[in-house]
Order: C-alpha cells, then sequence, then structure tokens
C-alpha cells in the first residue's frame, strides 16, 4: 500500500503507469521522474523501497524546491581505469579537475546547462487552479471562449444540436469545483 | 525547448511572428478617441492596440471592442460574437 500525496497507487501496477495516476503526470513526465529516482521500467509498486517512496513523496510535494541531480561525464573510449591501488582522495581529486574542465569549456562554447524541465511540472491542486485561472481571464476579458464556458457549450466549433455532453459536464467557470 | 509555444500560443510558426492587419491610422485613432472600424477578425491584439476602441464585423454588424492590456495576444474576433442567443418569441395569434 502506497499512498503518495493522498493517492493511493496500486501494489501491482509498473511504477511506470501507477504514477499517471496523479493529475498533471503523463507518460512522459512518469518516464522522467523514474528515471529520476532510479526506478526500472518493469518495477512494481510493491517493490519499491522505503527510500525510493520517500524520496517520490517529497519531489511530489514541492517539484519545484526539488535537487537537479548532478551530470558526470562519460568516460571516452581511450579510456584506462587507474590501478586498483588508487586511493579515493586522489581519484575523486581527478575527477574533479575533469568536471571542472568541462564546465569551463561548455562555458567557453556558451552552451548553457540544460534546463530540468521536472522542475516546472504543476500537478493535482496547482494544476486545476491553473486551469480555472485560464478558464476565469477568459471569461472576463469577455471572448468567445469564456462565453461558451459560461454557458456549458463546446468551445471549438463543435456541434451542439446533440451530444455535446462532455461539454455540459465539464465546461463551466469553476472546473473541478 | 520549443520556442514555438511559449512565444505563440497558437500553433503558428514562431519565424512568422503573429498575424496582424496593418492600421494606418492607429495613433489617430489613439488620440482622437475615434473607433476603428474593421473586417478582419483574424487580426491578433497587439500591445499597442490598448486603450483603443475597434468596431469589429461579426457578419452582420459591427460591434464595439475596447481593447485592454489583458486581451493582448488574442484575436479581434473573438470579442465580436456572431452566435445570437436563441429565445422563444410566441407568433401573435396566427
Amino acid at each position: 500500500m502506497v499512498h503518495v500525496l493522498g493517492i493511493h497507487l496500486p501494489d501491482n501496477h509498473p511504477a511506470l503507469f501507477a504514477l499517471t495516476r496523479i493529475k498533471g503526470i503523463g507518460h512522459a513526465t512518469a518516464h522522467r521522474l523514474c528515471a529520476r529516482l532510479q526506478i526500472h521500467d518493469r518495477c512494481k509498486i510493491r517493490e519499491l523501497t522505503p527510500f525510493q517512496v520517500t524520496s517520490l513523496a517529497s519531489f511530489l510535494s514541492s517539484p519545484h524546491t526539488s535537487q537537479t541531480p548532478p551530470r558526470f561525464p562519460m568516460a571516452t573510449s581511450s579510456y584506462s581505469p587507474p590501478p586498483l591501488s588508487t586511493p579515493q582522495t586522489t581519484l575523486q581529486a581527478d575527477f574533479n579537475t575533469v568536471l571542472a574542465k568541462r564546465t569551463e569549456r561548455k562555458a567557453k562554447a556558451g552552451i548553457s546547462p540544460p534546463v530540468d524541465t521536472l522542475k516546472n511540472i504543476k500537478i493535482e491542486t496547482e494544476l486545476q487552479r491553473e486551469v480555472r485561472e485560464n478558464i476565469m481571464h477568459q471569461r472576463t476579458i469577455g471572448s468567445y471562449v469564456g462565453l461558451r464556458h459560461a454557458m456549458g457549450l463546446p468551445v471549438r466549433g463543435q456541434n451542439t444540436q446533440s451530444n455535446a455532453k462532455t461539454a455540459r459536464k465539464l465546461n463551466r467557470l469553476e472546473r473541478f469545483a | 525547448m520549443r520556442p514555438t509555444s511559449i512565444l505563440l500560443k497558437s500553433g503558428r510558426s514562431a519565424w512568422k511572428g503573429p498575424y496582424f492587419v496593418p492600421f494606418p491610422n492607429l495613433r489617430e485613432a489613439l488620440n482622437n478617441n475615434i473607433a476603428i472600424k474593421t473586417e478582419s477578425r483574424s487580426c491578433t491584439i497587439l500591445p499597442t492596440y490598448v486603450g483603443i476602441k475597434f468596431l469589429v464585423h461579426n457578419g452582420k454588424d459591427y460591434l464595439p471592442v475596447q481593447i485592454t492590456q489583458e486581451m493582448v495576444g488574442h484575436k479581434l474576433g473573438e470579442f465580436s460574437h456572431t452566435k445570437k442567443k436563441f429565445s422563444y418569441k410566441a407568433t401573435k395569434n396566427k
């Protein structure tokens, strides 16, 4: 039994698909999130370690403040590993110099660090509020889209002689209310 | 990642920029508070249009549209409704 943000994630579902139960997380975001938390593709929810569950919960509670994981340079094809007797401190020092050189080279070439797309995701209540604000914006400026939302009718020119049932169900000024 | 989606809310290519029609009497209209009569409903509202009154054609009449700051980025036609709400009127004794 795993509950994240009050949402039940079914035990026997793969983590990749169970995450899409959260509003605002689709397959693409779930894939990225699993990669971030090092959850493999076939991993079921019941197989998650307690550490993974807590890190998942802490990430989803505030994606904006989450830490971007460091990006390490890949070894080149001509790389030969140092002898096993090398102490850990020298290995770390060598690694740090390589990393510094790399960041300097990238800065000189004008390559900005990659954007962390997971930081900008909006989920659950935050996403609902954004949708509601967008509808209210359309209504307050008096546009056709806002009018159709207020009338509970389709917004994008669909037929209304019959059906239009989804619009009647969803299109209102206070969506999700 | 995709500059187009940030720049323009529509599916239009970023290199084209927003679609708009040049109004030669824009400054005059703003200063003298003259309404601009237009039929170009698909013209994007630019930041320079703020405060101007347009008379936008809806297929039958020219409806007044006062441009405010929040309307920037929308089209002129969005504010000139083309459909009438149905209201039943009893026929006068045949």
